[in-house]
């Protein structure tokens, strides 16, 4: 998985691409540090540009969504599409995470 | 990458023949996989080191259609293997394209299993403190640098008929009690959705030898 942030408003964009799997942990730390930015209201993940998810990655997307809230950060993950989007619903994320499709 | 071929009840490493079926393979990256699988072998082991008797792998039995892979659990980390096999099976004309995103996902599960918490030894309730996920990528870095559990395998078995594939993925670790497997999650969950996955995706799963083999069937 590779990732690219950019700044909006009151909001961090982070547009993964690629696969997120069980092997990325590493990366995960430094998108949680991007949590630590100033005036931060909202933190998108753009997840459009990902090919591939496995139950790891979607468990990094909840370690996410306890960070942020933990900080009082809206966590919202942006469109989701084909095996990625059957994934996020098989395993029901959306119960606790705001998905924009 | 380093190879040694044999033939059907050919003990000779180092004959290329059309007949080999089995590939013994060292110093593998992700291309050279790739390529090893298009070829006409039905198993393709990698050795776990120099000191391992290349002879001992001689009489693996495959019979039909199907082929094996073995690799240490150092290469078959990073390589992405669930996606490797799923290709090899689409270019063969084992599944669709539509099929094969299945067949991966389920796969990925049973291999992530086997490495992570199979023979990593890792359970998934190290991510369940605060910082879990730095600790769990701290174990998993460790770990993989251990002689011992980086050499220990993961093999994938595929057999296939017209109507039916079977992949079963076996690891050398300690095993877990099977009683334990959820049904289901909810998005809370902390673990177990790779179960509710393959049960979700597959058209039967089975896990046997302690824990330590997860059988998939798909129906074609």
């Amino acid at each position: 998985m590779e990732f690219h942030a950019r700044n909006l408003a009151d909001a961090i964009e982070a547009r993964l691409t690629g696969r997120l799997e069980f092997t990325d942990h590493d990366r995960l730390r430094d998108i949680v540090a991007l949590l630590d930015g100033p005036n931060l209201r909202r933190f998108v993940v753009d997840v459009s540009g990902l090919d591939f998810i496995d139950s790891a990655g979607l468990g990094m997307i909840l370690i996410l969504q306890e960070e942020a809230e933990q900080k009082k950060i809206k966590l919202i993950v942006r469109g989701p599409r084909d095996d990625v989007k059957r994934s996020i619903d098989l395993a029901k994320i959306g119960e606790i995470v705001s998905i924009e499709y | 990458m380093r190879f040694n071929a044999f033939g059907q009840g050919d003990d000779e490493p180092g004959t290329v023949t059309r007949n080999y079926r089995v590939l013994l393979v060292s110093e593998v990256d992700r291309g050279s996989l790739a390529v090893a699988l298009r070829g006409p072998y039905s198993a393709l082991i990698e050795l776990g080191g120099d000191d391992e008797p290349v002879g001992d792998w001689a009489a693996v039995a495959i019979s039909g259609a199907g082929f094996y892979l073995s690799l240490t659990t150092a290469t078959g980390f990073g390589l992405q293997v669930a996606a490797l096999v799923s290709d090899e099976l689409v270019a063969r004309g084992v599944v669709t394209g539509e099929q094969r995103s299945v067949v991966e996902l389920c796969l990925q599960e049973a291999v992530a299993n086997a490495i992570v918490h199979g023979n990593l030894g890792i359970a998934s309730t190290a991510k369940d403190y605060p910082e879990g996920y730095r600790v769990f990528s701290q174990l998993v870095n460790e770990r993989l640098n251990d002689p011992v559990l980086r050499r220990r395998r993961t093999d994938i078995f595929t057999r296939w008929s017209s109507r039916l594939l079977d992949i079963s993925v076996a690891d050398q670790g300690t095993g877990f009690d099977t009683s334990v497997i959820p049904t289901e999650v909810d998005g809370t969950s902390r673990s177990g959705r790779g179960f509710v996955f393959m049960r979700a995706l597959a058209g039967r799963v089975a896990v046997t030898d302690g824990g330590r083999c997860t059988s998939l069937r798909f129906m074609l």
